[in-house]
């Protein structure tokens, strides 16, 4: 299940999620909006940095170590990143647009890391209740975010079942009899997951 | 037929399950045929062969699919007609917990199940902490679900069934997935009388056994109703022919 979620009681953690998503959405803007400049590519690095460092995640440096965790985990998208912007563009500008694509996505983690599904679900609520004049039912829609956000991580260990499967039978790996299996098992998914909410209360 | 072979019925309500002549057709398949039974014991064991009909008798209680014939009548409803009333009334449990668990955290997934009651934040809390502390959960509260063993997940999936303090819990085949000593935690929860009917879909008949009454199903049609020990007993004669 894909939980970010670290618990804790610094003032991030207790600031209410409405709010809390809206001035993380105004930061990662902020940085977004940043020009490709040396400068700009620095100003992005402060801005993680302080602000992980200032949230309260824990005693001593303990959110400039969950920044560097962020990062880590980010190592993928940072070299690929940096990689197809060096064929196009020069190093000033491919590295700042790496870095201000690097802040934005650990500042919005910050949000799912001091905030439970639950809170985010009743802000996203509360969010579109006014979308209740078009005939937009705001649970139905939270609730919808909610599944896809938790379901990544069951395709995740659906796809390597699959692969485990195929491994077993000494079958070889292609996307035919990968994609088959694993749509099947995906489709078996839903299903059962929509049983599960119905018998949930979930209408 | 009546249920509630070998107990007193003084104790229990009224309001058990009542099935006259129930069709229900998947498609070009007609999976239950003429199914009738009141059910009246607390706890009743379904049993029969895979493709008996015994899962689809489960959703059919558990108003997952609808009938296409017939009478039908659970704790006093009609699932055709007040199927919303019926929803906050009964829970269900199904083999694979994975299917069951819709929030990231143990505490949060149990507090879903009661969502839509719109409880004070309060009264939401302590009835996850109580159910918690009832299953064994209360130290994974804030552990990611799906990282627990698949003991620990059914635990979690019967915790979120049972928050909901549901009149009836509907399990088909609860333990399939388990080693002995959580198939033994499972079922002893399932047992534990809070008030609630429990119908156990299962393949293990040392389960069925610990039922008030069984039912045997066979190509859609209940073979046989009585005590667990009279339609086991019928079962396993059938199967050694």
């Amino acid at each position: 299940m894909l939980t970010l979620y670290r618990p804790g009681d610094g003032w991030l953690h207790r600031m209410p999620a409405g709010p809390k998503a809206l001035l993380q959405l105004a930061l990662c803007l902020a940085v977004s909006l940043l020009p490709s400049t040396w400068w700009a590519a620095a100003a992005a690095l402060a801005t993680s940095l302080a602000v992980y460092a200032a949230a309260g995640l824990g005693p001593g440096l303990s959110g400039i170590r969950e920044l560097g965790r962020q990062i880590f985990a980010l190592r993928w998208i940072i070299a690929v990143t940096i990689v197809s912007q060096l064929l196009f563009l020069g190093i000033e500008s491919a590295v700042a647009n790496t870095a201000r694509v690097t802040a934005a996505i650990v500042l919005a983690a910050l949000l799912v890391i001091t905030t439970r599904v639950t809170a985010l679900l009743n802000a996203v609520e509360r969010g579109l209740g006014p979308l209740r004049r078009l005939r937009l039912d705001p649970q139905r829609a939270a609730l919808l975010l909610t599944v896809a956000l938790t379901t990544i991580p069951i395709l995740a260990k659906l796809a390597r079942d699959v692969r485990k499967a195929q491994r077993a039978r000494g079958a070889r790996a292609g996307l035919r009899t990968f994609a088959i299996p694993f749509l099947v098992m995906a489709l078996k998914h839903a299903d059962e997951l929509g049983d599960a909410l119905t018998a949930r209360g979930v209408r | 037929m009546t249920a509630s072979p070998g107990r007193d019925d003084s104790d229990r309500p009224t309001d058990g399950i009542h099935l006259d002549r129930v069709d229900v057709r998947l498609g070009e398949a007609d999976v239950l045929r003429e199914v009738s039974v009141e059910l009246d014991a607390r706890t009743t064991a379904v049993i029969g062969e895979n493709g008996s009909g015994k899962s689809t008798f489960a959703r059919l209680l558990g108003g997952l699919v609808p009938r296409t014939g017939g009478e039908l009548s659970i704790l006093g409803l009609d699932p055709a007609t007040q199927a919303a009333e019926l929803r906050r009334r009964i829970a269900l449990v199904f083999s694979n917990p994975d299917a069951q668990i819709v929030m990231p955290t143990v505490a949060e997934d149990v507090a879903f199940s009661l969502r839509a009651d719109r409880l004070r934040a309060a009264e939401l809390d302590e009835r996850v902490a109580a159910a918690l502390d009832r299953f064994g959960l209360t130290s994974l509260a804030d552990r990611s679900s799906h990282d627990l063993s698949g003991g620990q997940k059914q635990l979690l999936a019967l915790c979120g069934a049972f928050v909901r303090r549901p009149r009836l819990v509907i399990a088909d085949e609860p333990t399939a997935y388990l080693d002995a000593r959580n198939a033994r935690r499972v079922a002893d929860h399932l047992f534990t009388d809070t008030g609630h009917r429990l119908i156990l879909v299962t393949h293990d008949l040392a389960l069925a056994e610990r039922c008030e009454s069984a039912v045997l199903f066979d190509s859609g049609r209940i073979a046989t109703f009585g005590t667990p020990a009279e339609v086991i007993g019928r079962y396993q004669a059938a199967l050694r022919c």
